[in-house]
């Protein structure tokens, strides 16, 4: 709802995601800050934040496929795992950067329709058997095909990216790549519910069977859902392969896309917001608990590296939980709910 | 021709042994309309618990009598099935199955956060329940714990099959089974049915976790079986007790020959990609499982 005092004198002006002077203010004022930040302050913080994109640009992916339309995917991780192999193979040959980011992002959505084509006769949850099998594959493939193919169990080195000559391996180079990889992310994730795809996700998502009594290609558009999440996957996967410099396959794991799926469900299922909010409180809880334990660790009571995990496995679980039981609209709905409040104080929000 | 059947007999009883997990998803499924993604984390926590009750309480210097430890054992499981049906899946009742799902993936992380909290990541002996060694059938040698478990799993299945389709309670569950909302209009306690699926759940799994694991190394990795029998609970078919077994034994099998004689051509791949291609290729075929139940879909 709108406080009053925001109107709109054209179409045009009602259609904006940001409606007002004062929102498109905020964006431009966090832009700033965003790319001021690699001048300000040292590599830890920004490989954390590089490491908060590639997570936020693979949830946004999430987002469209289970969020949007509704298909359970619990192989995120997997895809985003080729699209990293893809980058560190294309890269070792030696392609360019803005050839191997759009290559991993459509080989891995190739990837994804594959495992989507049971859609044409499976539904529900029989369907996210099929993307379970997508990632538990992932490694016995990568395992088993010739050590000179993607590296094995050793795993593949990935060379520095450059973009016209300007060398982007530097910590603040990968922090730029990761910011604008997850500034489109966001944009197309705000974008897509409102075009005809976007309406059709949503209308799969909320019935399966008055969507085709519409004249919506339910199979395609579930296809289509897989492929877009994935592809968001790839790109994901090209920066965590240029930030990390080296691929293994044990970094894809199947707890890996369950941990994505918590972040989305945290965050919110059915708004753009979701993600961004989701994966932002996750890895504040992750780094504080991480900070709290390293404060342990140093009074000496013998706790390691593993229990801070375990620590932060409890809380990621009792967060989902509490959101599923108390708020199943996620973070972004209390954003939302909060925002009002503020904008309408001292009235109550009705 | 003597090696194809040692394959065979092999393939049956581990395949039996996936059967006995997938049993103890259809319960809860088919008990509740849960699909517990975390039941690999529950087979670890009963295990867990009866190491604690053996080996745990032996090595504090309270060394149990076998049979009080399994009763103690028996007592916690329904403490733990209980506690997750308070806590987690009550304020959940008629929610959409997606929502319960993703309960199920918090259910996940959460435990194998609390299993590493309580028992520490290092892998253990699990207890030695079952006899350890080889029976020699003629010229075949069967393992006994295997056939133990195979043996327990086929009366296993026969027994609830009967709970569920003769016994009051079972087709109550039934119901539940079908829709929360119809059932509890029709004066069907969901709370009940939930806390008994739970309860049987874990009971399974644990029962599971000792035919898989007597004698062997127990960790925390072994919530990996859970995946393993996903596959074979939606081949059965996820309403059906006694498709679960039936379909232990295709993966099994599949799974044996492959390794036998696909592994070495392919790297070792096969094996571990068969049982997902036979369960894809199943699902095409039979979208809802070899036994499931149609579903009548209506706008």
């Amino acid at each position: 709802m709108r406080p009053t005092g925001i109107w709109f004198s054209s179409y045009a002006a009602e259609a904006r995601i940001l409606e007002t002077r004062r929102a498109r203010a905020w964006l431009g004022l966090l832009t700033a800050a965003l790319v001021c930040l690699p001048f300000l302050t040292g590599p830890w913080l920004l490989g954390e934040m590089t490491n908060l994109f590639i997570t936020m640009i693979a949830v946004c992916g999430l987002y469209v496929t289970v969020g949007m339309a509704g298909q359970i995917n619990i192989a995120q991780s997997a895809f985003v795992g080729v699209g990293a192999f893809t980058a560190a193979k294309l890269s070792g040959l030696g392609a360019p950067i803005w050839a191997v980011i759009p290559a991993a992002a459509l080989i891995t959505g190739g990837v994804s329709v594959l495992f989507a084509l049971p859609a044409a006769r499976v539904k529900g949850f029989y369907l996210a058997l099929t993307t379970l099998a997508a990632q538990v594959m992932f490694p016995i493939v990568i395992l088993a095909l010739p050590m000179s193919w993607l590296g094995g169990l050793v795993g593949l080195p990935v060379s520095p990216p450059s973009l016209f000559g300007i060398g982007l391996g530097t910590p603040s180079g990968l922090y730029f790549l990761g910011l604008a990889f997850a500034a489109l992310a966001v944009w197309t994730t705000y974008n897509l519910p409102r075009s005809r795809v976007g309406r059709a996700f949503r209308a799969v998502h909320d019935n399966d069977s008055v969507a085709g009594v519409m004249g919506i290609p339910v199979t395609r558009i579930k296809i289509a859902a897989f492929f877009a999440g994935a592809l968001y996957a790839g790109v994901a996967g090209a920066i965590l392969a240029y930030l990390l410099q080296f691929v293994t396959v044990s970094s894809f794991t199947l707890f890996a896309s369950v941990w994505y799926l918590g972040m989305l469900i945290v965050g919110g299922l059915h708004s753009p917001l979701g993600p961004i909010l989701g994966v932002i409180f996750v890895t504040l809880v992750q780094e504080g608990l991480h900070s709290a334990g390293n404060a342990i660790l140093q009074s000496g009571s013998g706790l390691g590296g593993g229990e801070v995990f375990a620590a932060s496995s409890v809380v990621l679980g009792l967060c989902i939980l509490a959101a599923l039981i108390f708020e199943p609209r996620g973070l972004a709905h209390l954003w939302t709910q909060t925002m009002t409040a503020f904008r309408l104080w001292p009235f109550p929000r009705n | 021709m003597i090696e194809l059947v040692q394959i065979l007999i092999e393939g049956a009883l581990v395949g039996l042994v996936y059967g006995l997990v997938a049993i103890s998803f259809v319960v809860i499924y088919r008990a509740s309309k849960i699909i517990n993604l975390a039941q690999g984390e529950v087979l670890v926590f009963g295990a867990f618990l009866l190491w604690t009750f053996t080996e745990g309480a032996a090595g504090m210097g309270y060394p149990l009598p076998l049979p009080v430890a399994i009763a103690l054992t028996l007592a916690a499981c329904v403490a733990f099935g209980w506690t997750i049906e308070r806590s987690v899946f009550r304020p959940l009742i008629g929610q959409s199955g997606f929502t319960i799902f993703m309960a199920g993936v918090a259910l996940l992380i959460l435990l194998r956060g609390l299993a590493q909290l309580i028992w520490g990541a290092q892998s253990r002996s699990a207890p030695a329940i079952l006899p350890e060694g080889a029976l020699e059938l003629g010229p075949f040698l069967v393992n006994t714990r295997l056939l133990i478990g195979a043996v327990f799993t086929i009366v296993l299945t026969q027994a609830l099959h009967v709970f569920f389709t003769r016994s009051r309670l079972g087709l109550r569950l039934a119901a539940v089974a079908e829709d929360h909302t119809t059932a509890h209009s029709l004066g069907v306690s969901v709370r009940q049915a939930i806390a008994v699926a739970w309860i049987m759940g874990t009971v399974v799994a644990t029962a599971a976790a000792v035919v898989l694991l007597s004698g062997s190394i127990l960790s925390l990795e072994v919530a990996v079986i859970g995946f393993k029998a996903l596959p074979v609970a939606l081949l059965g078919g996820l309403e059906s007790i006694r498709g679960a077994p039936l379909a232990g034994l295709i993966i099994g099998i599949f799974e044996a020959l492959a390794s036998a004689y696909l592994d070495p051509l392919t790297n070792g791949a096969a094996s571990g990609l068969l049982p997902y291609v036979v369960m894809v290729a199943v699902l095409l075929i039979r979208p809802y499982g070899l036994f499931g139940w149609r579903k009548i879909e209506r706008l």
